[in-house]
């Protein structure tokens, strides 16, 4: 896309914003009514399709200078490859993300002006100052971090490098900022005692950002970007390896297909526990949250959350499976028994284990750490060995019972006031839908994927891989990956936004709408999807138009990452 | 083909007996079906696992098989998610309803103590005017409506009506309580403490107290630091006082002492 285009995007997203803006400005202007959607849809949509573009362009970014910096260190210049074609994805996506974040708040103040002004008028200065220049400072960034590359190469790697970590320091603290605002929707500031309308009258504006939610928040999004960025990074691999017509370019998006998935793997194995972390908070900020979430009106959404993160893992281990494949080698790979029997064990024990002393409890670690160990220490006294083939054949079977634990509820029932005892799992096996049951469902896909990936890595040390060889039906996993994360974050997303229950901002603006009840998941999933396939076929373009003609043209050669004196 | 035969009915094997299992140990149907389900998806991995490897697809063909992928996989997550059973949203309107209608008519009652606040401005404008036109020798003044004070707002005494208890357990519904406290054997999930002896230890006042500031009373069994703050400290901006009152009285009737409910203790 050349500059003008992007200018042209970057004008329709400043209109947005502003003719936004001017129309809220309209004394006694009624809320514009949706057709067909509805209002709050409406919202949802926009505010979706903002936060996932507005996820990439902030987590690509992170391991874009990653690679960077692996190219400069490794003199590969694939890193340098990879991380510049994200890079040029993201630009496109960087002006997709303006644009939907003006329509955004378009569509916000012309559908609830007053809740919208009350929150601005709470947040003025993040609103009117901080996050203004926060954009600003990043738009310089990106743009001077994307055009110098070809110029800062060779001795001035090391600076273009330095440029990027401060892009990614200033979309860092974007983020932040901008979930002060978003968390507070969900746990404003309170005090025992005080009413949270009085108490706020006298809280600062630090007070207000610095809520329940804000930090879990941070953590859970910045672990969401990357392995979100490492997804798409996937998808673009998969798409030009599709795309691809001769050998060495198929080599290429093969391994880059391979980074990606790492990347994306590699940070969701963190994002459970960032989740469990959030939730803890919001349990902790109000008790009745949490029954909402897990038990009632919200439970089945968890059910489908349980089915799409076992697909994820499910996914993300078949692609290792069949990487393993195309290494000549791998045969000779073993691991200790220990590592096996540990996976098999470990949702059972960790159950019990956390049954007796549940997560807060510091003992529950006790149980955990030495049983996750188990295998490194064991491994070096007992010599005993099984093929890595037979590891990760248990290691699937494990990742179904794992998804099995994780998925069985408590009920067939939408609420708990709808259960029957022929709908309820018997007062003996209840544990199977308690935390400490789901907790260790959750460890046990993460364990399992951990030890599949250490056998990636000997065996990439054993054999030789052959790049551009894999088994095409690991491009569709990507994309399925690609496609099932954004689902997922999209379902995640209405669920939180939906712990508000009938509040714009929970316990403090009530939403008096006809709108302000929960949605059934079926509908739900209905709009999860059109966002995902609008989501979708944006990125797609942006793939074609930026990657496409560089193809066509012959790929120019890559600037050396190496510096100078090391040549 | 006859790796994946042997996959699927080691699958099916296991399904089988998962489900004989769960069946012997009287776990409703609808689990017995979800575990020979994940048999099924157990089967299904592993046949994917030792499948065949796919050739590689250009053009136009790999296009079109990318966008078979993308419909699939739609249908699924639409169909997937509309397979779980589904909340009734109608279910929490009327709730909703009530529980907002106070709020909402404090909302419009504001504008109308404003408007009442902008007609008697009016008002006194009016009258003296009226006092003008009168100095000025016009006896034709409209007379005030002095005829009595009319005006007065008839009296809300005799509107208490309605039964209180019956009000009370509406609450009970509407704040959900049953989430955290069981009461005539539903509810709860042992996150509070079960309730049907309540009114054997604790007055109307004390109830409301608890409700009011959930650290007032604090349940035996219940003290430990992580459950202290369990009980929301919410319901004096949520609720409205009458229907406190009217749920702690609902609450104090219930005296069963064939249920162990513990035993509050005062911490204020």
């Amino acid at each position: 896309m050349n500059t003008w285009q992007r200018g042209l995007l970057a004008l329709c997203a400043i209109l947005a914003l502003f003719g936004g803006a001017a129309y809220a400005q309209t004394p006694g202007a009624p809320p514009v009514e949706f057709p067909y959607t509805g209002n709050r849809t409406a919202v949802w949509i926009v505010a979706q399709l903002h936060i996932l573009f507005a996820a990439f362009i902030l987590g690509a970014p992170i391991f874009v200078v990653i690679s960077e910096w692996l190219g400069y260190r490794k003199h590969d210049p694939r890193y340098d490859r990879l991380a510049k074609e994200v890079m040029k994805v993201t630009v496109i996506l960087y002006s997709m993300t303006a644009l939907t974040g003006g329509l955004f708040i378009f569509v916000l103040l012309a559908t609830y002006p007053q809740f919208t002004t009350w929150l601005i008028n709470h947040f003025f200065l993040v609103f009117a100052v901080v996050y203004p220049l926060l954009f600003i400072g990043e738009t310089i960034l990106l743009y001077l971090y994307f055009y110098s590359w070809d110029a800062w190469k060779g001795e001035k790697k090391a600076r273009h490098i330095a440029l990027g970590v401060l892009l990614n320091l200033i979309g860092t603290i974007t983020l932040f900022v901008i979930d002060g605002p978003t968390s507070f929707m969900n746990t404003p500031v309170k005090a025992e005692g005080v009413s949270p309308a009085e108490f706020l009258a006298t809280a600062t504006l630090w007070d207000k950002i610095y809520n329940y939610s804000w930090m879990p928040m941070n953590l859970h999004r910045l672990v969401g970007n990357v392995t979100f960025g490492g997804f798409i990074t996937g998808l673009v691999a998969a798409y030009m390896y599709m795309a691809a017509k001769k050998e060495d370019e198929r080599a290429y998006y093969d391994w880059m297909g391979f980074v990606g998935n790492l990347i994306g793997v590699g940070a969701l194995l963190f994002l459970p526990f960032m989740g469990y972390l959030l939730a803890y908070e919001l349990c902790d900020y109000d008790a009745s949250i949490c029954p909402y979430m897990m038990a009632d009106q919200l439970s089945m959404f968890f059910e489908m959350q349980g089915a799409m993160v076992g697909l994820l893992f499910l996914a993300s281990n078949y692609y290792i499976w069949l990487s393993m494949k195309r290494i000549e080698g791998v045969e000779r790979v073993r691991m200790t028994i220990f590592a096996p029997l540990v996976m098999v064990a470990l949702p059972f024990v960790m159950t019990y284990g956390w049954t007796i002393f549940p997560v807060p409890d510091p003992r529950s670690l006790a149980i955990l750490v030495p049983l996750a160990l188990l295998p490194v220490v064991l491994g070096r006294l007992i010599p005993l060995t099984v093929s890595s083939r037979t590891i990760i054949k248990v290691g699937f079977l494990m990742v179904v019972i794992g998804d099995a634990i994780w998925l069985t509820p408590h009920g067939f029932v939408p609420t708990g006031a709808k259960l029957v005892a022929e709908l309820e799992l018997p007062s003996d096996w209840n544990f199977l839908a308690l935390m400490p049951a789901k907790n260790s469902a959750a460890f046990t896909l993460v364990f399992v994927t951990v030890v599949n990936y250490i056998i990636y890595n000997r065996a990439i040390g054993q054999g030789t891989i052959v790049w551009g060889k894999i088994d095409f039906v690991s491009q569709f996993v990507l994309v399925f990956l690609a496609f099932t994360s954004i689902w997922t974050m999209g379902l995640m997303g209405a669920v939180r936004s939906l712990l508000r229950k009938y509040f714009h901002t929970y316990n403090l603006l009530p939403d008096f709408t006809a709108e302000s009840f929960t949605p059934t998941l079926s509908y739900s999933a209905w709009w999860i999807t059109a966002i995902t396939v609008a989501f979708y076929v944006v990125v797609s373009f942006a793939i074609f138009v930026t990657l496409r003609p560089t193809e066509a043209k012959g790929h120019a050669p890559e600037g050396s990452p190496a510096p100078a004196g090391a040549k | 083909m006859g790796n994946v035969i042997k996959k699927l009915v080691i699958g099916l094997v296991v399904g089988g007996a998962l489900w004989g299992i769960t069946k012997a140990l009287e776990f409703p149907t609808v689990f017995q079906m979800l575990f020979f389900a994940y048999a099924i998806l157990g089967a299904a991995v592993f046949i994917l696992l030792d499948a065949p490897s796919l050739k590689p697809l250009n053009g136009v063909k790999a296009l079109g098989a990318l966008l078979v992928f993308y419909i699939v996989l739609c249908v699924v997550y639409i169909a997937g998610a509309s397979l779980w059973p589904q909340y009734d949203p109608e279910d929490e309107k009327g709730k909703i309803d009530k529980i907002l209608k106070p709020k909402r008519a404090a909302t419009e009652q504001g504008k109308a103590e404003e408007l009442l606040a902008r007609a008697k401005a009016l008002d006194e404008q009016a009258k003296a005017l009226a006092a003008r036109i009168k100095a000025l020798g016009g006896d034709q003044a409209p007379g005030a409506q002095a005829s009595g004070g009319a005006g007065a707002p008839p009296s809300t005494t005799g509107a208490a009506g309605g039964d209180i208890l019956k009000i009370g357990e509406d609450q009970w519904q509407l704040q959900e309580c049953y989430n955290c406290h069981k009461l005539r054997g539903e509810g709860g999930k042992k996150r509070g403490p079960e309730l049907d002896n309540i009114g054997s230890y604790l007055t109307v006042d004390d109830i409301k107290q608890k409700i009011l500031d959930p650290k007032s009373w604090m349940a035996e069994g219940f003290e430990k630091e992580y459950e202290k703050g369990k009980m929301p400290d919410k319901y004096k901006d949520l609720m409205e006082e009458n229907d406190v009152i009217a749920l702690a009285s609902w609450l104090v009737t219930f005296k069963n002492p064939s249920v162990n409910t513990p035993k509050p203790i005062k911490k204020k």
